[in-house]
């Protein structure tokens, strides 16, 4: 079995710039890739069946070329960076790809995705928007279908017992990652937002226990630190994915730290665990379907607007005490449906939960990110006290 | 505060601007941006110390804002034109909440409270709702960019102009002209088209009275008088538009140098050199 | 549609069906109806066509209020800019579904006034008893529009309901998971009704419902067989029209009126046949609409098409039925069952069809079954800027078929659905132009 890369942050760095370099080896050495896009997708499910689960990821230093003769350009810019890298052969070393059903953007081009990329296995698993019984029981039926059909796919069933295993690596590594945010919350943080970002995508491109000792590995390097210089404001990220460390370091080079977030690859995904059932398969689809707090899962509204929007958005208030968080940047993509409707509910809530709010829109380029530089200074300077 | 001086540079993408202010405004300068900022700036400078009758090294605090406001290496703080916007019209117009700022490449929404900003939007992606917009329709009509403003209020039978995209929208006016619309009806619609991205931009920061005009648009009649239809009452201009983000940004070394000397801090300053900028500085 | 434009643009589109012709005024009355019906207090519900709660809609006697027709109707008129910018205000995102920020845009601005925005596009839309979402795979803002829209109206509840379809995948065959995929839309359907009861006080009438679902059933049966009379030469009734006929199908299913209006296209259609009319004298080439959702405030381009002699006889969008006894249904009591069941076939008719051509799906099957049937010569699909569930997948759509079926000669024309700013009127004539020299120079090989 190839050896993995000592730990800590040169380890991280590595995975992150070389992005899939593990993998390959992995490959090499006899195992099977199945990439991914969404953190909807249950790798819980893909590890108990023996695969290794790979986060296809972006790139905004790549102008989208090849992507635009099969995909349409009104689609979310990171699905298709992720689109065109993985045609430009990055990726060449996966076995199959499985989509969720998180929005239009990656459910209506499922299609592009399996007929251009032809691996040996795909699948769409067709995640419902709700949250009620009848679609948890949907979604538990789906799951099993998923199940079998990557069961024939390594010729081995997949037994409840392999997927309580999974189960348990899945929760000790978000597990460590909550360990990892503690450290955010000191002034100022042991550990910038940029350098946490970049662990957890290349955490999400390795087999789930390597990911957690790095994660361990980075932990302890940092409590070792000395304490970091202050700066201007601690400050929330809030969007949908950010795989790339560009926006984080644009913040954080305009003297702002950036001491959370709810983005994924970041506490959207980590900060949930899969509760311990019985019937293994229960517990996957409650975490995926109820408790990733995500614009594509549409709640019921129980009870008065305030109170839903605390339901919906909840999270973000706690993580504004906890965390002491001086102001919220909103980061969403342009054509992103499940985040964009959401602006002014989530605005009107943060700005209510006592935080200013800094809306950008953007297009996953670095050529597009650098004009944001004088909207973030000039919030810096608004909020600064 | 005696025998302080206190300079803000304003390099715009299109317009560079200088002031040097003590209790009032001491000296101006306004010139064309060119591509080479650093230059620009030292020269800018030099004019205006000489209009001034100082010598450098008695500018108390520099400050740069604008688009090109890394590129001055003399200045001792780097502050968003947004900030600056907002503490120069504090100073000329302080009963004002709103301030439009129309430049040649970018536009902005300013919000104030109690003389500071508070929120803000900006444009620096699409020309339309900018100074440029009329610069390539002008191009296009075979028009004067200074005589657009005052042909748009000769208008009698406006032209609507549908295409929001600059480029559309220049072509859309030379077909309107060759089916024997007036010049000066297009021209009204065309200052309606940019009124109308600008305002469309401006309301998200939920607009309140007094609204201020700043910038190069400001100085366009028929602009002014397209945005005030929009916003339905009159706006309030500072006496030179142009120079309000220098002014701002002035005012602000001010405010900087006075709080300092109130916590007895030191301030970190520039060397004060107007040499010529190499690549490697 | 047949429509008055602003004062400066006298353009009415020409139909070629009298049908089709009725429509406008069709619409008109629809509208005065539901602000009639809101002052008699009858409850109003916000609905996305075809999500598959007509039946139940109608047979609880509770009034649909179109929302994406009523944005179609502001882009028609030409109307629809100041709505857009008043949601762009709110901070929502220009690059969203234009139908959902026009409709945000709109209702944000009643509710701030107390009343209509100042003169509103024939009349307005009432504020709703309830807003009915779906969360099935035809669209985002089908779950996230109303929801968006409660910020404005927190009292006016909210439901949304899945209604999904099995995917066309290898791995495994619709029919090892469609019972899972019924049960599902039975009990969200199911959840409707509970929602409707709950916040409307009317209560669900079974028979009556059995009854609103065999109109629909013959509805359904009496569109396909209209629009199949469409392969006729010449063509007498193009997609132009269609995009008007689909009013009826969409916001009359389940009524009398409905299955009538069909009964009367199906007449006239064979009418014209018989009498060898057809939409224009000298039909040179027969087109297919492969997909996306046309210009609102640009239908005329289909008379522009037809001056150069181009027809189109047959379309994809809002052609949203099957016979439905091809669909091969069992036979159940339930009419929540029933409506299950045709939704999921409906959705898997041309899966083992696809199965038969490697490399084909579902939709390109659609498009070589029109292109045979109807005697197609060219592909038209129109990318909507701001519709990221129609459009994405229709390029690729295009690719697949020339790839697996034959090098058809194709146009992809590029604007919005309701979003006037994206339209360049002298592009588009342009690239049909060009197209029709396409069309011409493989017709004199």
């Amino acid at each position: 079995m190839p050896e993995e890369v000592a730990g800590g942050l040169a380890a991280a760095d590595k995975y992150y710039r070389d992005y899939g370099s593990r993998a390959r080896e992995l490959k090499k050495g006899g195992a099977k890739i199945i990439g991914y896009l969404c953190a909807f997708t249950p790798v819980e499910i893909i590890t108990a069946a023996g695969l290794v689960p790979f986060r296809i990821k972006g790139d905004v230093n790549e102008p989208i070329t090849k992507a635009d003769t099969e995909m349409e350009t009104i689609v979310c810019p990171l699905v298709r960076s992720c689109f065109d890298v993985s045609l430009k052969g990055k990726y060449e070393f996966l076995d199959g790809i499985v989509i969720p059903h998180a929005c239009d953007s990656i459910s209506r081009t499922y299609d592009v995705w399996k007929y251009t990329l032809n691996l040996p296995y795909s699948h769409f698993i067709d995640m419902p928007h709700g949250t009620g019984e009848p679609s948890l029981d949907f979604y538990k039926s789906l799951l099993g279908t998923f199940r079998t059909s990557l069961g024939k796919f390594t010729g081995r069933e997949i037994s409840d017992q392999d997927l309580k295993e999974a189960v348990g690596l899945y929760n000790q590594n978000r597990a460590k990652v909550r360990e990892l945010y503690q450290l955010r919350k000191a002034s100022p943080p042991l550990i910038s937002g940029a350098e946490v970002t970049k662990l957890l995508v290349a955490a999400v491109s390795l087999p789930v226990a390597e990911a957690t000792r790095l994660i361990d590995s980075v932990i302890k390097e940092v409590k070792q630190r000395q304490a970091a210089p202050a700066k201007t404001a601690r400050i929330m990220v809030v969007g949908a994915e950010v795989d790339d460390i560009a926006f984080l370091d644009l913040i954080e080079d305009s003297g702002a730290w950036v001491v959370a977030d709810d983005l994924c690859p970041g506490a959207r995904e980590f900060f949930a665990d899969v509760a311990v059932t019985a019937n293994p398969v229960d517990g996957i689809a409650e975490r995926y379907l109820r408790k990733i707090k995500c614009g594509r899962t549409f709640r019921e509204k129980e009870g008065s607007y305030d109170d839903y929007l605390e339901e919906r958005f909840g999270h973000i208030g706690r993580f504004i005490k906890e965390f002491k968080v001086d102001g919220v940047v909103l980061y969403i993509y342009k054509y992103c449906d499940p985040y964009g409707f959401d602006v002014p509910a989530m605005k009107s809530y943060i700005e209510s939960a006592g935080a200013p709010v800094l809306y950008l829109e953007d297009e996953y380029s670095m050529s597009t990110i650098g004009r944001l530089r004088t909207r973030i200074q000039a919030f810096l300077e608004l909020i600064a006290k | 505060m005696k025998g302080q001086y206190f300079a803000g540079v304003d390099i715009g993408s299109t317009m560079t601007k200088v002031v040097i202010m003590d209790e009032a405004t001491l000296a101006s300068v306004i010139g064309p941006t060119g591509p080479e900022h650093r230059k620009l700036a030292n020269r800018v400078m030099e004019e205006a110390l000489g209009r001034a009758k100082l010598a450098f090294d008695e500018i108390t605090y520099v400050v740069a804002t604008g688009y090109g406001r890394i590129n001055v290496p003399f200045a001792d703080r780097q502050i968003t034109e947004i900030s600056c916007h907002a503490r120069g019209i504090a100073h000329l117009l302080p009963e004002v909440r709103t301030v439009i700022d129309i430049g040649g490449q970018d536009s902005k929404g300013i919000k104030l409270r109690d003389g500071r900003a508070v929120d803000f939007v900006m444009n620096d992606k699409c020309a339309a709702g900018t100074g440029r917009f009329l610069e390539v329709a002008a191009e296009s009509l075979g028009v004067s960019l200074e005589e657009m403003g005052r042909l748009s209020l000769e208008a009698e039978n406006r032209v609507e102009i549908s295409s929001t995209c600059t480029v559309f929208a220049a072509q859309e006016v030379v077909a309107k002209l060759s089916e024997g619309a007036a010049l000066a009806d297009i021209i009204a619609g065309l200052h309606e088209a940019i009124a109308t991205r600008i305002y469309g931009m401006v309301r998200r920061l939920k607009i309140e009275r007094e609204v201020a005009l700043t910038g190069g648009g400001a100085k366009n009649i028929g602009l002014v008088k397209a945005l005030e239809a929009r916003l339905g009452f009159p706006a309030l201009l500072p006496p030179e538009p142009l120079l309000t983000g220098a002014i701002g940004a002035a005012l602000l070394g001010r405010d900087i140098v006075k709080e300092a000397e109130e916590k007895g801090e030191k301030l970190k300053i520039s060397p004060r050199r107007l040499t010529e900028a190499t690549l490697f500085t | 549609m047949t429509e008055e434009k602003k004062p400066e643009e006298k353009k009415k589109r020409k139909t070629a069906t009298e049908a089709a012709g009725k429509i406008g005024p069709m619409v008109k009355a629809a509208l005065a109806e539901n602000l009639r019906a809101k002052e008699e207090g009858k409850p109003i519900a916000y609905s996305f066509i075809y999500s598959g709660y007509d039946e139940i809609i109608r047979a609880m006697d509770i009034v649909p209020a179109w929302t994406e027709n009523y944005a179609g109707i502001c882009g028609v008129k030409r109307d629809a800019q100041r709505f857009l910018e008043r949601a762009e205000g709110e901070n929502f995102s220009r690059s969203l579904c234009t139908y959902a920020l026009c409709g945000l845009g709109f209702d944000s601005w009643r509710e701030e006034l107390g009343e209509m925005p100042p003169d509103p596009p024939w009349g307005g839309q009432a504020r709703p008893t309830v807003m009915l979402g779906s969360g099935q795979v035809i669209c985002d803002p089908r779950y996230k529009w109303y929801q968006a829209a409660q910020h404005y109206m927190p009292d006016v509840p909210v439901y949304v309901g899945g209604l999904p379809y099995p995917p066309y995948e290898e791995d495994y065959d619709y029919r090892e998971v469609q019972d899972y995929y019924v049960k599902y839309i039975v009990e969200e359907l199911r959840g409707l009704v509970e929602f409707l009861e709950k916040h409307t006080n009317r209560k669900m009438d079974w028979e009556r419902l059995s009854q609103v679902v065999d109109i629909s059933d013959r509805t359904w049966n009496m569109i396909s067989e209209a629009y199949d009379l469409r392969k006729a030469v010449p063509c007498p009734m193009g997609t132009g029209d269609a995009m008007n006929t689909m009013v009826p199908m969409t916001f009359m299913m389940g009524t009398q009126e409905g299955l009538d209006f069909f009964k009367d296209l199906y007449d006239e259609l064979k009418r014209k046949i018989a009498n060898r009319e057809g939409i224009i004298p000298d039909e040179k080439y027969r087109l297919l609409w492969g997909g996306g959702l046309p210009s609102w405030f640009a239908l005329t381009d289909f008379n522009y098409f037809n001056s150069k002699g181009a027809v189109f006889p047959a379309e994809v969008t809002y052609r949203l039925v099957e016979p439905v006894y091809n669909l091969d249904l069992p036979r159940v009591s339930d009419p929540l069952e029933h409506l299950a069941w045709r939704w999921v076939r409906y959705w898997t008719y041309r899966h083992d069809r696809a199965r038969k051509r490697p490399g084909s799906t579902p939709d390109v099957e659609r498009l070589i079954e029109y292109i045979e049937d109807y005697k197609i010569d060219g592909v038209v699909m129109h990318e909507a800027f701001s519709c990221r569930s129609w459009h994405p997948g229709l390029i690729w759509q295009l690719n697949q078929l020339k790839r697996v079926y034959r090098d058809i000669p194709s146009l992809v024309l590029e604007s919005d659905i309701v979003d006037i700013s994206s339209y360049n009127e002298a592009d588009t004539r342009a690239r049909i132009d060009a197209f029709i020299d396409t069309l011409e120079a493989v017709k004199s090989r």
